[in-house]
């Protein structure tokens, strides 16, 4: 597992955590919403801002509206190897 | 004074009402982050007394445009990492009968009032759900409820931030975010100048309290709405105005 994938799967099961959502396991392949992680719309947005927080920016912000971990995680890959990234 | 010092954001805190609101939670104990489109006499006298050092922050913004307020969010949250309080105490008004009011007017008074505040806003909620908790009070007006000859725009900016409470109330409940507003009636601040001597005077007369209000008396208010005790209360806007629209 990278960092980054590791590092965006622990913010968001702290985020589930938070939201008394302990019995869902957290995979690249889980979707955000609906049957997978059930994120409502004020939990995705505290999602972008919990990402925004770790990494210093996040893809909703971006404009872009995951709908997997992996999407959020190709994300930061992709900033990563464009040198735009500012995790801090 | 409070034994965990909170941070609090303060908008248009250089003069006026906001001067006072700062005031108050620097007595309080509290940090205290300010902005406004200039320095003041107060600000360099908050900035310079060793009571106060590290616990309050001055930048020069122009609340009406979104970068910038983003970038004060930023700059609190860089220097003090989480924010406790937001005060949206920024505002401008114009006066002029609606038929002669410019289109140069009418924007100013929208950009600062309404689309500055809610730009900031949304910073500081992000802030907040991401901490998961916090209070904000929006500064209106009773001529928001009231209407007022020749403030027509300012009063419906001042409206529409009362409904902007009572929508971000609804939203933000659940994350243990409180969101109301206060609408102050007439203060002694540079706010009331444009008012003539007999317009002031005819409002004292009708005023039960029999005086126009100080910054002290809307930022009383403000401190209780945002005590942790009182977090049952959200969504409302508490009227202060010595009695004026009883």
């Amino acid at each position: 597992m990278s960092e980054v994938q590791d590092k965006v799967i622990k913010v968001i099961s702290l985020l589930l955590e938070r939201a008394d959502k302990t019995d869902v396991d957290v995979t690249l392949q889980s979707q955000l919403h609906g049957d997978g992680l059930g994120l409502d719309s004020l939990e995705s947005a505290e999602l972008s801002a919990v990402l925004e927080d770790e990494f210093g920016t996040d893809p909703f912000s971006a404009g872009l509206m995951p709908e997997t971990v992996a999407e959020i995680v190709d994300f930061y890959a992709g900033a990563d190897e464009s040198g735009v990234a500012a995790a801090p | 004074m409070t034994l965990e010092p909170r941070t609090v954001v303060v908008t248009g805190g250089s003069r006026g009402l906001g001067a006072g609101i700062v005031q108050s939670f620097l007595d309080s104990g509290d940090r205290v982050a300010t902005c406004a489109r200039s320095e003041t006499e107060a600000v360099k006298q908050w900035r310079d007394d060793p009571q106060y050092a590290d616990r309050f922050l001055f930048v020069e913004v122009d609340a009406s445009d979104r970068e910038q307020c983003l970038h004060f969010v930023q700059r609190v949250v860089e220097e003090w990492s989480t924010i406790d309080v937001l005060v949206n105490n920024a505002g401008v008004a114009r006066d002029g009968v609606l038929a002669l009011v410019s289109e140069e007017d009418v924007d100013t008074v929208i950009d600062l009032n309404l689309k500055g505040t809610i730009y900031l806003t949304r910073g500081v909620v992000r802030n907040m759900l991401a901490r998961g908790g916090g209070s904000i009070v929006n500064i209106s007006s009773i001529v928001g409820q009231t209407g007022y000859r020749g403030l027509t725009v300012y009063g419906a900016t001042k409206a529409a931030l009362d409904g902007f409470t009572r929508a971000l109330a609804r939203e933000l409940g659940s994350r243990h975010i409180t969101v109301n507003g206060i609408a102050p009636g007439y203060l002694r601040t540079e706010m009331s100048h444009g008012l003539e001597g007999a317009q002031l005077d005819q409002i004292v007369r009708r005023t039960p309290a029999g005086r126009l209000g100080d910054p002290a008396d809307v930022a009383r208010a403000v401190q209780f709405l945002v005590d942790p005790e009182n977090n049952w209360i959200t969504g409302q806007v508490l009227v202060v105005d010595g009695g004026l629209t009883c």
